[in-house]
């Protein structure tokens, strides 16, 4: 058995945390952790910054006008 | 027949007309949205594009079935993922068979690790180009990238993606939580190799 290492434990619950499904006791510990660990903290950053710059790097393709328009051709024409 | 019974009718035509004419104004204002999950769906832009149009036509087709008031958006990306099944795009390995993947932190550790001892998070981040972001997203497999572009990119919820996919809420977690460390470790590999 090997002993518990806290920053090892907040690197499991971390996506969790972000996505805001722990449980308010599980939360708390969390953030008493993120509190007190500097090493912690620091990739909590990184990982809410990573998740913004893959959504911006995937927005950064917009729809094709010609699509848009195709789908509205696809309507029910008024009768 | 007389006049009363057909004017009944006449208004339940005009009804129906405007219902029908509302649902695709709301569904094509949600195309942008519709379309940018698919493009992470499927590995080309012109499949993503074919998948969408087919999408779209088989919503106005069958709008009735939806039920106004529940989420649309969730409504077109189910039957946007039913015809991604359809077309058999499904041939992978199965979940279990996957390489083991890195820890949450491994992205960063290897970013910060390959710099010049800079460790602030916004210019460690930096060192990842869009172009990598979007190859690596790619790398992903499909049971867990479908998961991945749907929570994170798709701002759906778990319950969403549950629904969208067809799989257990439990399944999305699990899948989320291996398919963002694949990712990142997709990510490490192409900003400074392996």
């Amino acid at each position: 058995m090997t002993a518990y290492d806290p920053c090892t434990h907040c690197e499991e619950v971390m996506q969790q945390y972000m996505d805001r499904v722990l449980t308010d006791s599980e939360r708390a510990e969390a953030e008493k952790h993120l509190d007190e660990c500097a090493y912690c903290r620091k990739r909590y950053r990184f990982e809410e910054t990573v998740r913004q710059y893959v959504r911006q790097a995937v927005a950064a393709e917009p729809m094709p006008v010609e699509l848009k328009t195709k789908l509205a051709a696809l309507r029910t024409p008024l009768q | 027949m007389s006049e009363t019974t057909r004017e009944p009718d006449a208004r339940q035509i005009a009804t129906e007309a405007r219902d029908r004419v509302r649902f695709e104004e709301e569904a094509l204002a949600l195309s942008d949205q519709v379309y940018r999950v698919a493009r992470h769906l499927v590995g080309s832009r012109e499949e993503a594009e074919d998948l969408v149009q087919e999408t779209y036509a088989r919503a106005f087709r069958s709008w009735r079935s939806f039920q106004p008031g529940t989420n649309l958006r969730a409504w077109l990306l189910r039957i946007l993922t039913n015809l991604n099944i359809d077309r058999g795009r499904r041939q992978q390995r199965r979940p279990d068979e996957q390489p083991l993947e890195e820890g949450d932190y491994f992205l960063y550790n290897k970013l910060e690790a390959a710099g010049d001892g800079d460790t602030d998070e916004d210019r460690v981040v930096e060192r990842l180009s869009q172009n990598d972001v979007v190859a690596a997203l790619s790398e992903v497999p499909h049971d867990f990238r479908d998961v991945v572009v749907l929570v994170d990119i798709g701002d759906f919820t778990y319950s969403d993606a549950a629904q969208i996919l067809d799989i257990p809420i439990g399944t999305v977690m699990s899948r989320l939580h291996r398919g963002r460390r694949i990712l990142k470790q997709a990510m490490a590999e192409q900003a400074v190799g392996t």
